[in-house]
This record gives C-alpha cells, sequence and structure tokens, in this order.
C-alpha cells in the first residue's frame, strides 16, 4: 500500500493569540490521490488543519504544535511552508490577494522560477497547466481585469503548476456563482481523476462537492467527529448533526426514507426506490392569470425602491445595466440572483446612491441601508459599542461585549454587527445586502434569514444578493434574476428557483422543481397520495 | 481610471519589445530630462516620449502622466520663483513677510519653470510611458536574476498598491453608507490597519508559492527580436545624443544674475533627435507587427 501523503498523529495546535486550542489531538492519514471533504461549522478548526497542512502553521502565524504532522514525508514542524509548496499546492478563499503578479503568465510562472526549473520547463508547465486548467486563453490578460471565477482558476493553476500531489483549497467556491462552483468543483474531480493529485477542500456548501469526494473528515471544536465516505459521512451528521448534512439528505432524514444521498442523482434513485411518485411543477401561469397578477401588483402602494430604465454603462468597460426597471415594495423580502458581473452589487450601489446611473431613474420612499460585502469595512472602531452604540451591540446579539474589538468577533457577528451600523439611523425603505453568506455556516444563515423577516415586518424592502440558493429560498418571497444587465426573471421562489438548473436548490433539482427545501419536500412526501 | 497608468498589453513594437529593452527607452527619455535644464532641449525630449507614446497607443495614458506632473511642475516653479531672489529682472515687487522681501524676478521663475519641466520630462517618461507600455512582470522578472529577494519585495509592493486601493476606496464607500459617517481619520486609521491584515494575506499567498526557496530564475536564451532591436538603438541614439550634446556644452542656461539661453544649431538639433528618434522605432514597415492573414 502506497505511502499515505498525509499523516497525523496526536496533532495539536494553538494560535499564538492564547484562545485556546484549534486543534485537539488530531489522527488521520491521506491517501494518494483521493478526494477528501474537511466539513465543520465555522471555528471547528478546518481553515487551521489546511494552513497546518501547507506548513503556514505554525511557521508563519507562530503558536504552539504538538504531536506529528507529516506531509509527503516532511513533518510540517520542522519545515516550512518553502519546502512543503514542492509537495502541496494551496488555494485559499480569497481569489485577490492571492494572486501576486500583475500577469497571468507570470502568476503561473513564479512558483517554477522559486525552484529555479530552468526556462524550458518553465514554459512548458505553464502552457500545460494552462491548458489543463482551462486558463489558457487567460495566460497574457492582467490578472486586475480577471472576474472572481477566473482569478480563482488562475490562483489554482499557480497552484497546481508544479504538479504537487496534494492540493489543499479553503472555500474556493465561496465567491463564485453556482455555475462558476460548479465548474470549479468538476475541475478539481478532473485533476484529482486525471493527475492523480490527492484534493483536500473545505467547504460549508457540501452539497456542492459531495458528489465527487472519496470521504468526508468532520470537524467539531478542532477535533475529528467524523471520518467517513460521503454517505456514510451523511448518515451520522443526520444523527448528530444536521447543520451538516447537505439539503437532499435533510430530505431523506426527515421524509423518514432509507439511505442518504450524496448528490441529486443518487437522491432521485432513492426516490424512485422508494416507489415516490412526486407531483408535477406547477405550470406557468396562464396569460389571464399573468395579466390580473400584474393588475394586482399595479394596485399595491407605491413602491418603498424603484428602478426605472436604469443603464450604467463604464468608461473603457462593460454595460453592466442594460435600461434595467425593478420595483420593490414595503415588506417585500427579494433574493438578487445572477452570475459573477450581472450586475447585482452595481444595482444595490445605484440603489443606495453609492453611485450614479449612466441614464433612467431611481426613486426611494425613504432611507435606503446598504451593507456591503466585507462588514469588517463598517468597524472601524476599537471598541464595538463605538461603532454601532449599546443599543446596535444588543441587537447584533453581543450585550455585554460592548467593549470588544471588531477585529476579534467571528465572521457571523461582525456581519450582524455591520449590519446595526447601517441600520442606526432607525427604520429604512430599503435594506440592502451584498453577498451576506460568504463563507456562513448554515446556523448563521438561519439567524441572518430571521433577522431578514424581522426587517421586513418592519416595513422595509429587503433585497439580497446571493449566490446562495438554498440560502435565497429559505429567506426570500421573490426572486430576481440579473442576466446581461436585465432582469432576466423574476418571481416568487418556487418559479424562479424551481424551474432552473443552476439557479436552483438541491432538493428543486431532487424533485423537479416540485419543492424547493427539505422541510417542504419531505412533508410533501409524507402525503399519502405521494407514494405508492 | 487611475492617476498612474497600469501596463496593459497592446499591438505595438514598444510592447512587444522585451522589457528591459523597453525600459532602457523609457529611461533613455528620463536621462535627458536629469542631464538638460534647457527648454528647447527638455521641451524635445517631452516631444520624443508623447510621439512614442502616440505611436505605442499609449497617448491617453501619457497624457494622463502629464496631468499628474503638472501641478508639481507648477508648484516647483512657484516655490523658486517666491524664494529665490536672485535676478535682476524684478517682475512682482512684493511685501515684507517673515522678515525677509517677497519679490519675484523673471530668472527666478524662468529657472522654476526649467526645473518643474524637468519633473514633467521625468514623470511622463517613467510614470507614464515606461508604467503604460513596459510588463512591470517581465522587467522585475529580470531584475530578480539580479537581486531575487528585492525584486520579489518590489512586486509583493507593487501587486499590494492595487489591492491597498481597492481597499481604501471599500471603506470609504462603507463610510458613506454609515447614517452619520465617522471622520476621515477614523477611516485612514482602520484602512492602515487593514492592510496590514492585507500583507500578510499576501505574504501568505507568497509563502505557500514558495518564496522561501529563493531559487535564481534561469536565464532563457530568447532571441532578439527585429522590435528589440529597433527600441535597443533607438536608445541608445537617445542617451548617446543626450551625453554627447551635454558633454559638448550644448543646451547651456545661465539663469543668473540675467537670463541666457544657448540658442543655437546645436540645441535645435538635439531637440529635434530626440522626437525623431521618439518615432523612429515605430516607423517603416519593420515596426509593423506582423503581416496579415490570406
Amino acid at each position: 500500500m502506497a505511502e499515505p501523503v498525509v499523516r497525523a498523529e496526536r496533532f495539536a495546535y494553538s494560535y499564538p493569540d492564547g484562545g485556546g486550542r484549534s486543534l485537539h489531538d488530531l489522527s488521520l492519514e491521506i491517501e494518494p490521490g483521493t478526494f477528501t471533504v474537511l466539513a465543520g461549522l465555522s471555528g471547528s478548526g478546518k481553515s487551521t488543519l489546511l494552513r497546518a497542512l501547507c506548513g503556514l502553521v505554525p511557521h508563519f502565524h507562530g503558536g504552539e504544535a504538538s504531536g506529528e504532522l507529516v506531509v509527503g514525508g516532511l513533518d510540517v514542524r520542522e519545515h516550512g511552508p518553502g519546502e512543503l509548496a514542492a509537495i502541496c499546492g494551496t488555494v485559499f478563499q480569497e481569489p485577490e490577494t492571492q494572486v501576486v503578479m500583475g500577469g497571468v503568465r507570470a502568476e503561473l510562472e513564479l512558483p517554477l522560477e522559486h525552484r529555479g526549473e530552468p526556462p524550458a520547463a518553465l514554459a512548458r508547465a505553464v502552457e500545460e497547466t494552462a491548458l489543463a486548467l482551462g486558463v489558457g486563453h487567460l495566460l497574457e490578460r492582467r490578472t486586475d481585469t480577471l472576474s472572481g471565477g477566473e482569478l480563482q482558476r488562475v490562483a489554482l493553476a499557480a497552484a497546481m503548476v508544479h504538479g504537487p500531489e496534494l492540493l489543499l483549497l479553503d472555500e474556493p467556491t465561496s465567491q463564485l456563482d453556482p455555475v462558476a462552483g460548479d465548474e470549479l468543483v468538476w475541475l478539481l474531480r478532473r485533476l484529482n481523476e486525471d493527475w492523480g493529485t490527492a484534493v483536500v477542500v473545505a467547504e460549508h456548501r457540501l452539497e456542492r462537492c459531495l458528489q465527487a469526494a472519496d470521504r468526508v473528515i468532520a470537524l467539531v471544536e478542532g477535533r475529528v467527529a467524523c471520518d467517513a465516505p460521503p454517505g456514510d459521512y451523511l448518515a451520522w451528521a443526520s444523527e448528530s448533526m444536521p447543520a451538516l448534512a447537505t439539503p437532499a439528505s435533510r430530505l431523506f432524514s426527515l421524509a423518514g426514507l432509507p439511505g442518504r444521498p450524496a448528490s441529486v442523482k443518487e437522491a432521485r434513485a432513492g426516490l424512485r426506490e422508494a416507489g415516490v411518485a412526486l407531483p408535477e411543477r406547477p405550470a406557468e401561469p396562464s396569460p389571464e392569470a399573468a395579466s390580473r397578477a400584474w393588475w394586482r401588483r399595479d394596485r399595491r402602494p407605491p413602491p418603498a425602491l424603484a428602478l426605472r430604465g436604469v443603464w450604467l454603462e463604464i468608461e473603457d468597460g462593460p454595460t453592466v445595466l442594460r435600461g434595467l426597471d425593478l420595483e420593490l415594495r414595503s415588506g417585500e423580502r427579494v433574493a438578487l440572483m445572477g452570475r459573477n458581473g450581472a450586475g447585482k452589487s452595481t444595482l444595490l450601489r445605484l440603489a443606495k446612491g453609492l453611485d450614479e446611473p449612466t441614464r433612467g431613474r431611481i426613486e426611494r420612499a425613504g432611507e435606503v441601508a446598504l451593507l456591503l460585502h466585507t462588514p469588517g469595512d463598517y468597524l472601524i472602531h476599537e471598541h464595538a459599542v463605538d461603532d454601532a452604540g449599546a443599543a446596535g451591540v444588543a441587537a447584533a446579539g453581543l450585550a455585554g461585549r460592548e467593549g470588544a474589538n471588531p477585529r476579534d468577533l467571528s465572521g457571523g457577528e461582525r456581519q450582524r454587527l455591520a449590519l446595526e451600523v447601517v441600520l442606526a439611523a432607525g427604520p429604512c425603505a430599503a435594506v440592502l445586502l451584498d453577498e451576506p453568506t460568504r463563507g456562513m455556516d448554515r446556523a448563521h444563515k438561519d439567524g441572518l434569514a430571521e433577522r431578514i423577516r424581522d426587517l421586513a415586518a418592519g416595513g422595509a424592502a429587503v433585497v439580497v444578493a446571493t449566490h446562495d440558493t438554498e440560502f435565497a429560498a429559505s429567506f426570500a418571497d421573490r426572486v430576481v434574476l440579473l442576466g446581461q444587465g436585465v432582469v432576466i426573471g423574476d418571481g416568487p421562489p418556487a418559479e424562479v428557483l424551481g424551474g432552473g438548473r443552476h439557479f436552483s436548490t438541491e432538493v428543486a433539482r431532487v424533485t423537479g422543481g416540485a419543492a424547493l427545501l427539505p422541510e417542504e419536500a419531505a412533508q410533501m412526501l409524507l402525503a399519502p397520495e405521494v407514494l405508492r | 481610471m487611475t492617476l498612474i497608468p497600469t501596463y496593459r498589453s497592446r499591438p505595438s513594437a514598444l510592447h512587444a519589445a522585451r522589457a528591459g529593452v523597453g525600459a532602457a527607452f523609457c529611461c533613455a527619455f528620463a536621462l535627458a530630462g536629469a542631464l538638460y535644464r534647457h527648454p528647447l532641449i527638455l521641451a524635445g525630449a517631452l516631444g520624443g516620449i508623447v510621439v512614442a507614446g502616440a505611436a505605442a497607443g499609449v497617448g491617453r495614458e501619457v497624457a494622463r502622466s502629464l496631468k499628474l506632473a503638472l501641478p508639481f511642475a507648477l508648484l516647483v516653479a512657484m516655490v523658486n520663483a517666491l524664494v529665490y531672489q536672485g535676478g535682476e529682472t524684478l517682475l512682482i515687487r512684493g511685501g515684507e513677510f517673515l522678515g525677509r522681501r517677497w519679490d519675484v524676478t523673471l530668472e527666478a521663475a524662468a529657472e522654476g519653470m526649467f526645473m518643474g519641466l524637468r519633473i514633467v520630462v521625468l514623470i511622463t517618461a517613467l510614470g507614464g510611458l515606461m508604467s503604460a507600455a513596459v510588463d512591470p512582470d517581465q522587467l522585475l522578472k529580470a531584475l530578480r536574476r539580479v537581486s531575487y529577494r528585492s525584486a520579489l519585495t518590489a512586486t509583493l509592493a507593487t501587486r499590494l498598491v492595487p489591492v491597498l486601493a481597492r481597499d481604501a476606496g471599500r471603506m470609504g464607500d462603507a463610510r458613506r453608507c454609515r447614517p452619520e459617517p465617522p471622520g476621515r481619520l477614523a477611516v485612514v486609521r482602520a484602512a492602515l490597519a487593514g492592510s496590514l491584515d492585507r500583507a500578510v494575506d499576501v505574504a501568505a499567498a507568497l509563502e505557500v508559492r514558495g518564496y522561501a526557496l529563493a531559487g535564481r530564475p534561469g536565464r532563457g536564451r530568447r532571441p532578439w527580436s527585429r522590435h528589440d532591436l529597433r527600441i535597443a538603438a533607438a536608445a541608445l541614439a537617445v542617451t548617446a545624443v543626450g551625453i554627447a550634446g551635454a558633454a559638448a556644452g550644448a543646451g547651456r542656461v545661465e539663469a543668473y544674475p540675467t537670463l541666457d539661453l544657448a540658442l543655437g544649431p546645436a540645441e535645435i538639433a538635439i531637440a529635434a533627435a530626440f522626437v525623431a528618434l521618439g518615432a523612429a522605432p515605430f516607423a517603416g514597415r519593420a515596426a509593423r507587427l506582423g503581416v496579415q492573414r490570406g
């Protein structure tokens, strides 16, 4: 049997800030050529483990490590990230800060230059890697002109260009739209199969990558809580930690069906085996019904926020919005979706007044609050109370931590605090959130969905730009899909997310659009007429 | 749009030339700015830069750097005119302030303008033409063969600049989203603290790319293209004309006590040569980047 590429024996680690152990007595082995997913809630130690595997922990971050962690035959306590870089390639969550050079070709050449590769070998490795990872057409581009998805692929190519045995990825899809996210996961699977590279990927949205995985390691408070193939892992998660289960497996669990499917295909097969005949997806409304709905819509109160014929053309750049029309009413909970670059963030910035449209009109019935996608940007003081006030800190669920430095708060806590900062002026006509769930686990997403419902109940139109279809289905009563700078879909979640291919939930794909969320689908399955 | 232009690959002889040669071409004009104070010669060097920029398709970027340079040049001219009291031709009689007279003479004003013009030439050559037309990655790669870690540190610094600029822009937007925007000082302080985090992130990315190994890049045998040769020849010619003219005493400027500018055939020839040499690498069939298909 081949030597494991990773072998940990009672490995433990604490960061130098004295906040306790981040990893406890970790013992595991990872075989060459396997695809491993690291699962866990925020703060469970996934990122720390990845940083230990590439040598940043303890050499770069400091802190105390004990036990043994051997990667490719090198003990990480003795060998730093430079030496481990020959064995493992690493891709972090934020594409922007992991790309070092100004041009894509130079970015791919850099790791090989560090190793002193001769120019001919370097040129060949760059060409072959670029072609294999589908970035050949980007080689002459500047890195600051790439989209998030392109940048992430370039980072992956730079991590793979020297042919490492082990590839480590920390939430690589968290900033990507569903299309780019799926593409990246399939690319990883292909690298794993064709090149024999062992892949270890930390991910919150397990439904995206479990179908490609051979094995799942779940971490809970820095310890291995489960280490099993995807099906067994899902069985464990359904029993012990439902927050770490995928939507399809939750559906099976709630409906009392046997097995825990790791993919949509398995879930459909499971339903067939159980003799389940799901109802057809509701038909599109007839033109007469649609016309009546629009008549009713016209009789509603004036909009809280309206964009009328809005264009945004960037000098020397693309036209982002093309005559977009959109009305948002008080109390609506709207998920704004679309590919990276579809114009979601631009629309929110225009609605707030941060940018001016090239043409068109924006009408606001009152104050508009906007939380941009980096909550830390709103927290500029040393103490939470100085940023949000005592009432804001309490509303963020942080009562008693008024004196805490916002930098020391977790991602979810910072998000809640920043939201209170922008809401401090009092009731708003519209509350706009740009990608608030990046890197959030399910428990935090549920909390955010609850807050959104509260804000809407208070009379605000709440608009959330998101790539997360599951989250959109959980809070929204309307989904607006943008494409090419115009609205290409607008309706209730069941209609927009139920009929899509990429922009649909896992449960919708399993049930053919009959339901979006596990709870809803389980209720449907438990109806007597559904089981044959 | 940023004030300092960023490199974009374009179909021009200057972009097609190797980075070291392109940089030498731009530096040759900067050298002219460093060697001379004569306004006609400096105008010739500026003309060469503008012509080269336009021919390389980066005329707008060069114009932008000119806009950036002009306020500096005006500031230098004004400060010199106010502070230096030499010269016999009084233009403005100022009063007494802080225990000294504040007269402005024609000579001091002219000298200030000559110094300002030098700054304009230096900024447009390096901050305009070179930034827009020479690939920084290739240039730093060439430098890495000389001093690996210094060049890589420079790479890191150049990479951080746009990242931090975007961070600062985002924090400015977040400030505008707050019901009661905080003072700019608080935002700047937070941006500085955030920049440390960013620097750590980029440093971590460098570490996992094997920065600590720091091997010296291999020297590739890349054949010299006709663009390399033509740009290098122009760079050499600009440097030779500049040094030879200065050694021969051309471009003499005496500002004090009265303004005395040499304005003979040598000055005119040098200025004309700079303009012509700025255009030379882009002229003729050989400057075309390739053949038309079919």
